[in-house]
């Protein structure tokens, strides 16, 4: 039974609940503002990118309402949420921005399991996803069509680098790769590009769970028959434990991964031991004045190499955002979610700052939006057409340019 | 807002059987259970996996994640015989690590980290969106008074007295001629079942499941709810529920008004801000909002 409910716990507990109610109702009135939500990884496993994409976000909403707003000078009101890089949380999150903010999209989700952790609530209450996702399920799951990914897919990555790999001349590989979806589904793109060309697949590749403390049996599985080279899909952190047994192994071959595992904090790690990995990834592209856009809007230098990969995604996203909003005339996720194309795909002027580009619309002209990402065309299902990859070597602790392709 | 109350009710409501489930368990049998998620994901997966690719019907799956949840839960306790105290709780986070590895790596039966897609939703078809959502709360519902109306019952038979009696002293009990081990595998079979059951309503709720979605961070929040609520005090721990729900989401509403910090800012400072609150609530009430009723013999002793 339950005692000792005094008075005071009753009025504890009711005050609380009456401080969270009390909150709630003033923030769905107000004026018509156009609602937008952001879902971006604040903290955990995204957490050195989410922020940035975030304050993408941020910024140029602030620039379109200081330049009167969109729709005939409506407000545009962010909702900013942290998905944890946890689906179970980001759940709750998307829920709070689609049933109290009654938001038009989710924008800035960047792991591929929140991305389709949220998919049935989108496609259920018609809210635009515009993500930085890789797993190739993303486009099979989005029956709507209201999902634009600004990411290419684990499989072109895969590509890509198999691609770049075998400029090099290596002809015999072996794969291992980090058992997570988006470093999962790049070995099927790698093996196809490189099998296509006659290399050789030396082990059946396999995957790895991450978080061990070491890979020793992993890595003498994958360099049995001494292949020439070994691709290996990865995390930062389970890379550099990977990267320690193959060394230790004493492996000759080329070592070739993703740069997310490669960064400085990789570098500082194990040393002179880093020298002739190579490594790739999707690369904004550099000359392109939309990058440099990006820069000066944030008020970064232009270092001549790669900064904010996802962050200039997040500004594209929110630029394709409204000014398909303006094009459609209309705020609802289903009608805008058919004219992002629209904005996005070759067919009119080439624009990459989002106020030019509403002013053109408003015009009546057609625009063509070039982002600081990718060049920003899309396909039949949503997902970016062309993103430049870029593969480095790591010479003397630094991380030296090799070679550029647009996959 | 509405349809947000609703849906986070059902949210507290799984939350609720699961801290139900942890409170037969560890608060009135003191035995130590880390491994919930595991219990869960089971739970989920299980049903998931025979709506979606056996066809079976929703409540096919829940039965079927009941089974699951007790026969592994009776197993899990069996294996754990001379265990106590510390020891289960790593046996029971062991299990819980086993059941995501198993569900990430069995590809062919799981789909590994691509996660599992359930459109399986009992009578979907009748209502619309935000009708839908009233009656899954209502189902929920109906399931976490079902389990309550069992906790209770068990608490307050003698079946209930023996729990308290293992938790205080097994060797004692064991004296008094009761088969402490029997009770033990049959309590946590029967928490293990409501868990598995959780799971299932969960996974036909979020239609979406990945192993991701079971890590050991739900354990914590269930044990939060638990001491927050009152061990051993199953109304209590419903309050409890609620109250860490109020508090993970109730942060969230900050951003709407603090205008001040940017979103970055903020969201690091949510999380620090749940933890101050719990650390609060267990310094200020460490017995918990509504703390365990004393057992009140027949006053055979004092007399």
């Amino acid at each position: 039974m339950p005692r000792k409910v005094t008075r005071r716990t009753v009025l504890k507990t009711s005050a609380a609940a009456a401080f969270t109610t009390a909150l709630i109702p003033s923030v769905s009135w107000g004026a018509p503002s156009i609602n937008i939500g952001s879902l971006t990884p604040n903290t955990g496993g995204g957490g050195p990118f989410g922020p940035k994409i975030t304050s993408a976000h941020k910024l140029v909403v602030d620039r379109v309402n200081a330049a009167g707003g969109i729709l005939g000078g409506r407000h545009i009101a962010l909702y900013q949420e942290n998905s944890e890089t946890n689906p179970e949380a980001a759940i709750r999150a998307a829920r709070k921005l689609v049933d109290v903010n009654k938001v038009a999209g989710i924008l800035g989700t960047w792991s591929s399991s929140v991305t389709l952790g949220i998919m049935p609530l989108c496609q259920e209450a018609g809210v635009i996803q515009m993500c930085t996702s890789s797993s190739a399920d993303i486009p099979k799951k989005d029956t709507k069509g209201y999902v634009f990914d600004f990411q290419a897919l684990s499989p072109r990555w895969g590509k890509a680098i198999g691609d770049l790999a075998l400029r090099r001349g290596y002809k015999s590989f072996s794969i291992m790769a980090l058992n997570n979806d988006f470093t999962g589904s790049m070995v099927d793109g790698f093996v196809k590009r490189v099998t296509a060309d006659g290399a050789k697949i030396v082990n059946k590749p396999f995957y790895y769970n991450g978080g061990q403390a070491s890979y020793r049996a992993e890595v003498a599985k994958l360099i049995k028959g001494n292949p020439q080279a070994v691709f290996i899909p990865s995390y930062v952190t389970d890379f550099t434990a990977v990267y320690k047994e193959l060394f230790r192994a004493g492996y000759e071959g080329k070592v070739i991964t993703v740069s997310i595992s490669t960064g400085s904090k990789f570098k500082k790690a194990v040393g002179e031991a880093a020298n002739g990995i190579l490594h790739g990834l999707p690369v904004p592209p550099l000359e392109s004045p939309a990058y440099k856009f990006y820069l000066k809007m944030r008020g970064m230098k232009d270092t001549g190499g790669v900064q904010h990969p996802f962050g200039t995604a997040g500004m594209d996203q929110m630029s394709v955002l409204l000014m398909a909003m303006e094009k459609a005339k209309s705020d609802n996720g289903p009608v805008v979610a058919k004219h992002i194309r629209e904005v996005t795909n070759p067919g009119g002027e080439s624009v990459y700052d989002v106020v030019e580009g509403l002013k053109l619309i408003r015009a009546g002209k057609d625009v063509n939006y070039t982002g600081a990402s990718s060049d920003v065309d899309f396909d039949d299902e949503g997902m970016i057409k062309g993103r430049f990859f870029q593969l480095w070597e790591i010479k003397d602790g630094r991380d030296v340019s090799i070679e550029r392709v647009q996959s | 807002m509405l349809d947000y109350f609703v849906s986070i009710a059902t949210f507290v409501g799984i939350y609720m059987i699961l801290a139900l489930a942890l409170n037969m368990q560890w608060g009135k049998t003191g035995m130590v259970n880390f491994g919930i998620a595991g219990f869960f994901g089971l739970g989920a997966y299980t049903s998931g996996l025979l709506t979606v690719d056996a066809g079976w019907p929703f409540i096919g799956g829940v039965v079927a994640a009941a089974a699951m949840g007790f026969v592994f839960g009776a197993g899990v306790s069996l294996l754990s015989v001379r265990l106590r105290d510390d020891f289960l709780a790593i046996v029971t986070l062991g299990f819980a690590e086993i059941v995501r590895l198993v569900l990430l790596n069995e590809d062919w039966l799981t789909r590994g980290p691509r996660g599992l897609p359930i459109d399986v939703r009992p009578l979907s078809g009748l209502f619309d969106r935000s009708t839908y959502g009233y009656f899954y709360l209502g189902l929920v519902a109906l399931a976490v008074i079902v389990v309550l109306f069992v906790a209770e019952k068990l608490a307050r038979a003698p079946y209930g007295r023996v729990m308290k009696a293992i938790r205080e002293d097994d060797v004692v009990t064991e004296t008094l001629g009761k088969n402490v081990l029997f009770y033990r595998v049959q309590v946590f079979a029967v928490g293990s079942m409501f868990m598995g059951v959780a799971g299932a309503l969960y996974a036909h709720y979020v239609q979406n499941i990945s192993p991701e979605h079971f890590v050991p961070m739900v354990a914590i929040f269930i044990w939060m709810s638990v001491i927050v609520g009152g061990a051993g005090n199953n109304w209590g721990l419903l309050i409890g529920a609620g109250l860490v729900m109020v508090i993970l989401e109730g942060t969230r509403f900050m951003g709407d008004f603090v205008t001040f910090l940017d979103a970055e800012k903020l969201s690091a400072i949510r999380i620090i801000l749940i933890g101050v609150l719990l650390i609060l609530i267990v310094r200020f009430r460490p017995q918990g909002i509504l703390p365990e009723p004393k057992f009140r013999g027949p006053g055979v002793l004092s007399s």
